[in-house]
């Protein structure tokens, strides 16, 4: 048997990375802020994105790619609540999405008229971290049904996040989950995080999350 | 999964065609990747299990940085040793 190496060195994300900024550039190109939703499965993404299309769909135009790795349920979910397409991107097993996914689904969204883009992430804490999609920023979505040290477990996620949505803030008082250890482990892991506490449920919370969303989009054009 | 998933194409792109028989894929791994080698090297061991790579071994080859990148193929092409 005769071995030959051959030479590669190729970096492993970089056709993601260079798709992913052909996805950052064509959203610039038509002022449109997309956040990257991303979290354990079951932490209340869907839910928290339908409180937010029922309360901001009128004043926002906001489009929506959903991840999952079967079935395009949370996509029919959200769907009742805008009249915009929601794409829905089913990964057949993988456990993120690519930014190949999300440059194929934005071919679907009218970018002229979307001013906010969410991708609902695969539900997962270990690797949507390291597949950029060509987003503006990453929130990570934390449960308080979760344990206050999933910062901890899963650092790599908290580090590339500029914000995390603390989750179901209405079950505290049935939950044995300490907030201030969970907010410290996720300060620990990145002192830059900011903190929003919501319950999609009751609704607490998400004024400020609305607030957040309005300053994130870019001010419409006026020139001309 | 999806990191050593990446690494298979990359290494498929990389055999093209005539596809040789690969032997070891060689993964640089940096100090400060965020990645777990040895979740890493278990996910690389599933992946290369199965055709078109059965039977090709992983080679994590620590180093500083936050590199993570494959740095070499070993393939056997069925040639003879001169």
């Amino acid at each position: 048997m005769a071995v030959r190496t051959i030479e590669v060195r190729e970096r492993v994300m970089a056709r993601n990375n260079e798709i992913a900024a052909e996805v950052r550039s064509r959203l610039a190109a038509h002022g449109v802020t997309a956040i990257n939703l991303v979290s354990s499965p079951g932490s209340g993404k869907t839910t928290l994105l339908e409180r937010t299309l029922t309360a901001l769909g009128e004043e926002i135009d906001i489009a929506v790619i959903t991840g999952d790795v079967q079935t395009q349920n949370d996509a029919d979910r959200l769907a009742a609540h805008t009249p915009r397409v929601v794409s829905a991107v089913v990964t057949n097993g993988a456990c993120h999405l690519d930014a190949l996914q999300v440059l194929t689904a934005i071919d679907e969204i009218e970018l002229e008229r979307t001013r906010l883009l969410f991708v609902e992430n695969v539900g997962n804490l270990v690797c949507p971290a390291s597949w950029d999609l060509g987003e503006k920023e990453m929130i990570v979505l934390f449960a308080v049904t979760e344990g206050e040290d999933k910062p901890l477990k899963y650092p790599k996620m908290f580090e590339k996040a500029r914000r995390v949505v603390m989750t179901k803030i209405d079950l505290l008082p049935h939950v044995p989950f300490d907030m201030d250890r969970a907010v410290a482990n996720a300060l620990s892991v990145n002192p830059e995080l900011e903190v929003i506490r919501v319950s999609a449920l009751t609704g607490q919370g998400l004024a400020e999350w609305f607030d957040f969303l309005r300053n994130s989009v870019l001010p419409v054009s006026t020139s001309g | 999964m999806s990191l050593a998933m990446e690494i298979a194409r990359i290494a498929e792109v990389k055999l093209g065609d005539a596809a040789p028989q690969l032997v070891t894929v060689a993964v640089d791994v940096g100090d400060t990747a965020g990645v777990e080698v040895s979740s890493l090297e278990f996910c690389l061991e599933a992946v290369f299990a199965t055709p078109p790579f059965a039977g090709a071994k992983p080679h994590i080859v620590r180093c500083a940085g936050d590199v993570l990148r494959v740095a070499y193929l070993e393939v056997d092409d069925g040639r003879t040793d001169d």
